[in-house]
């Protein structure tokens, strides 16, 4: 059996040790934002965060991430409450999946778990990026671009520029509310 | 509230009916004997008219179960039902919900829920298509029906006549006297038996009959709100649950090993190495071959190695995606299918003009490429089959699940769920996994989840037809267009054969042929792109159907199958008759916008040609652009211009795109959209469905074409068919212009989705002098374009 860090949890597994990362969270630990999409790291409808760094689940066998923190789009909202030291609440989302429902970036929506990863990911450097950036990073960061087949591109791209705001925003608030505290 | 608690009211109801007749309607009211009370209005289907003519009754709308279209509870919430699915278009959520709370004139917050596409949990089938042209008609109607018998029992209840009762934001009024939709049914249960048509697992599903009052446009407060679609936060969120995610206790999964090519059959299936997959084995129906197991990964690596040792007939009988064009064009001899003139044919094409052009166009298969391969689960429980998958029919998905397995339709339940969008391709009810699903759960007496692999998706799916269209355009002096004629050829439009069953040797309706009685299943082409040039005074449009490529070559009757997407048939007719009017401007000295112009009637077509004139900044000028030429590595400019009338919407669209004649590499750098759809429900929605459409339709453009060998579709996976990324994602401006007296609702994205990929070509033509005659403009079709 071993044991894998998903979404802040100590998770067991007790599937072969060359099984994709996604058979392991979808069949095993019941995590369901990572779909599957091609199975080739084409597409990154199965994208996680690994250490903060996007990977395609669905071909890096898990054995090989041991020791390693996975998050997923579930453990969004919780990454960004341990990141602003912000209190509990079940309501709360990402400041990605917030722009993603403001914006209303999905249209059929089975990609848009990749893409908010890589929007994460994306945000976390570079908490201000251009359109270039974002072309960027879509396309030609990872092993394949992301792909959207309802080409939802120019809704994905109001969504970070969107989160990017709000970031700014909470940022401020939160740095206030430090400086506030401390006095 | 559940099925069941609703059922348990409904027994306690106590019949004492005293009809009314609501517009046609008959509304009937029963004291309520105890219970919470929460079931207010049934609008029953009456089964004197509906399930006398509805083969099904069992797991369907029946006495026992009475399904609700709209269900109203005691606090005013209000829960709609709906056959039809989301594929991202948001519409049953958004839009449905508006036009019902416009109808019954409440908030359309109240509508809390809508439960859709469920075959024993909503009322009335058909396909998830045209929903806003006709499908929301259903729910609009009954809605009507209800909100008038509200107000006849409310009239009752204050003792005055109905016309001094209203109805605004809920409240329902008569001078000083108040009360609520929730009032006035709460102490009895309605039940509005409203007249309805049609077979609820045919193609089209019941109808709602009648003519119930509707609600006046110049009331309108609600359509025409930029509401959010309220699926988005679950799904962001993580909470929906996927057609993909669906378990059930015992399921098995399986991976299908299709045959070797479009017309093989089996030899010998490979065997199971059962020291190193213990947990799987192969089942073989026929030539449907399934390696299952309890553990999916080791499904997925037994599959692929009994795929590798599984012996299958060798065929070849398609002439190749190379050859595809010339087949069409050459080698076919169009003598199976009759041809089919369209409505717009008159005058005399044959006369004589000053000038004239005359090309050949092609738009290639494509395929409807789902992000997420097709995924359904099946499982048997007390002779019940229960298909979980997602589907944008799943009444017809439950007529061929019955058909497949010789059982009766009221032993079929198909639920759907969120699943990847997939543009058309289960409108006929399957896409590929359902059926295959059902055939395995039914052997092994087990649930059964079957997960396509990303080549199983591309290989052995459905494609939308490819086409090749030869049009004559004759120029008087004036340069005005004396005589057009254009004649289409290519495969039918669909296919709904379920491709396991077809394989297992099982019972399908028939593909298409030429005497097929329906015409969405008929081999014959019908002119899908309706004629707007009113201008032109002799005009002639065929379209010349055949059988599907391979399919009789086939010994297993598969061939090449086709089915509708987006803007089926309408974007392979739109892309020629558009690039050859930026073609004959050209040819007359004029620019490409200005010579639809003179060509169109409709003061709603000037209209948005104007505005696209205004809005893409569009330089009136005559193609090619000055610095035209068809060579060096420097990036040439231009633009063009193309138009349709789809669903009673007028459509305008112009491209502005760079070419690098040495690199051949065309980019696409902003387009502007410009619509007059109608009635604009919600114009959020509506913006970012007419994005996302055209954005595909760049995609399709730029990048697609299904390729093939002589027996079996090549293109496997994103590399073999690309698709558009974000670092070629143009600006995308959209206009949303209605016309002020429109009366019909206007629908989404399938004309963005078409009309984009003629403005590309006329803008190649307009960057070079050199047209391009067929898509996509991949670099190697483009430096032939050019030489």
């Amino acid at each position: 059996m071993t044991t894998l860090m998903i979404n802040g949890e100590k998770r067991k597994v007790n599937a072969s040790p060359d099984t994709p990362l996604l058979y392991v969270l979808r069949g095993e630990l019941n995590v369901m934002t990572p779909k599957f999409g091609c199975g080739l790291a084409q597409c990154g409808a199965c994208s996680v965060l690994m250490d903060g760094e996007e990977i395609r689940s669905c071909i890096y066998p898990f054995a090989s991430l041991v020791g390693k923190e996975i998050t997923t789009v579930e453990g969004l909202p919780a990454r960004w409450q341990k990141q602003k030291n912000l209190p509990d609440d079940s309501e709360r989302l990402h400041p990605v999946q917030q722009a993603w429902v403001d914006e209303q970036v999905p249209q059929c929506g089975i990609c848009q778990f990749g893409m908010m990863i890589k929007a994460t990911e994306l945000l976390e450097s570079n908490p201000r990026p251009s359109d270039d950036d974002i072309n960027t990073a879509m396309t030609s960061s990872g092993p394949s671009p992301h792909l959207c087949r309802c080409a939802s591109y120019a809704a994905i791209k109001d969504g970070i520029h969107r989160a990017a705001d709000i970031i700014a925003t909470e940022s401020k608030t939160s740095n206030l509310k430090q400086a506030v505290s401390h006095e | 509230m559940s099925e069941l608690q609703q059922k348990d009211d409904m027994d306690k109801i106590k019949v004492s009916p005293t009809d009314m007749n609501i517009h046609g309607a008959k509304l009937t009211r029963r004291g309520f004997l105890g219970g919470a009370g929460t079931l207010m209005v049934s609008l029953a289907l009456n089964p004197t008219l509906s399930f006398a003519k509805t083969k099904s009754s069992g797991h369907s709308l029946n006495a026992t179960l009475p399904a609700s279209w709209i269900e109203i509870h005691a606090d005013n919430s209000v829960v709609i039902r709906t056959g039809k699915c989301d594929f991202g278009q948001s519409s049953i959520y958004t839009a449905y919900r508006q036009i019902v709370a416009e109808e019954l004139c409440i908030p359309v917050e109240s509508i809390t829920s809508v439960i859709s596409g469920d075959t024993d949990r909503t009322p009335d089938g058909g396909g998830t298509f045209g929903l806003l042209r006709t499908n929301v008609l259903n729910l609009r109607k009954v809605a009507a029906y209800t909100r008038e018998a509200v107000i006849a029992l409310s009239a009752e209840k204050f003792g005055v006549k109905k016309e001094e009762v209203t109805i605004k934001n809920g409240v329902i009024s008569a001078g000083t006297k108040k009360t609520s939709y929730g009032d006035v049914v709460s102490k009895q249960a309605l039940s509005l038996d409203i007249p309805v048509s049609g077979e609820l697992t045919e193609f089209r599903g019941l109808v709602v009959d009648g003519e119930p009052p509707l609600k006046a446009i110049s009331e309108y407060s609600i359509v025409g709100k930029p509401v959010k679609n309220p699926i988005v936060r679950p799904k962001v969120s993580g909470e929906t649950t996927w057609v993909g995610d669906v378990k059930v206790p015992g399921m098995l999964h399986a991976r299908v090993i299709h045959p070797a090519t479009l017309g093989s059959t089996l030899i010998e299936a490979g065997k199971v190495n059962k020291t190193k997959y213990p947990n799987t084995q192969v089942v073989v129906v026929k030539n449907l071959v399934a390696v299952v197991s309890s553990d999916e990964y080791e499904a997925v690596k037994a599959a692929r190695e009994i795929s590798s040792t599984t012996k299958w007939t060798q065929w070849e009988g398609l002439p190749t995606s190379e050859g595809l064009e010339e087949q069409l064009k050459t080698k076919e001899k169009w003598t199976d299918v009759p041809p089919i003139k369209s409505g717009a044919t008159k005058g005399d094409v044959n006369a004589k003009s000053a000038k004239s052009l005359q090309h050949d166009y092609f738009v290639p298969f494509h395929k409807h490429a789902p992000i997420g391969p097709t995924v359904s689960l099946a499982e048997v429980k007390k002779g019940v089959i229960t298909v979980h998958t997602h589907s944008q029919n799943p009444q017809y998905l439950r007529m061929a699940i019955a058909k497949m397995l010789g059982e009766k339709e009221d032993n079929v339940v198909i639920r759907t769920y969120a699943g990847p969008g997939h543009f058309g391709r289960s409108n006929g009810g399957n896409a590929g996994s359902e059926d295959e699903a059902a055939i395995l759960a039914h052997t092994l007496k087990v649930p059964v989840r079957v997960q396509w692999m990303r080549h199983d998706d591309m290989q052995w799916s459905t494609q939308s037809s490819a086409m090749h269209s030869n049009i004559r355009i004759g120029l008087s002096d004036d340069g005005k267009i004396a005589t057009y004629q254009a004649v289409h050829s290519g495969p039918p439009m669909q296919d709904d054969r379920p491709i396991g069953a077809i394989l297992a040797g099982l019972d399908t309706i028939s593909p298409p042929t030429p005497d097929n009685p329906f015409r969405v299943h008929n081999a014959g082409l019908f002119i899908a792109d309706t004629w707007v040039y009113e201008q032109v005074e002799n005009v002639a449009e065929t379209g010349r159907g055949m059988f599907q490529i391979g399919q009789h070559e086939s010994p297993i009757g598969v061939g090449l199958r086709d089915h509708s997407m987006r803007t089926p048939i309408q974007f392979q007719q739109n892309f020629p008759r558009e690039a050859a009017m930026n073609e004959a401007a050209a040819l007359v000295g004029k620019d490409a916008l200005q010579f639809r112009m003179e060509h169109v009637k409709e003061p709603r077509f000037k209209a948005i040609l104007e505005t696209l004139r205004n809005e893409s900044g569009w330089d009136t000028r005559p193609s090619p652009a000055k610095t035209a030429k068809s060579d060096g590595d420097q990036e040439l400019r231009g633009r063009g211009v193309s138009i349709m009338l789809r669903d009673n919407g007028y459509w305008a669209c112009a491209s502005h795109i760079t070419v690098n004649p040495s690199s051949g590499v065309v980019k696409v750098e902003r387009i502007t959209l410009v619509c007059d759809p109608g009635i604009v429900v919600n114009p959020l929605q509506l913006k970012r469905q007419a994005e996302a459409g055209c954005l595909m339709g760049v995609s399709q453009t730029l990048h697609e074409e299904v390729a093939f060998d002589k027996g079996k579709i090549t293109s496997m996976d994103w590399f073999s068919y690309p698709i558009l990324k974000m670092a070629e994602v143009p600006t995308v401006k959209v206009v949303i212009a209605p016309d002020k007296t429109a009366k019909i609702y206007g629908q989404g994205s399938e004309s963005a989705n078409a009309l984009v990929a003629s403005s590309i070509v006329g803008a190649f033509y307009d960057a070079t002098g050199k047209p391009i005659r067929r898509i996509p403009l991949r670099p190697n079709y483009v430096k032939q374009a050019l030489a």
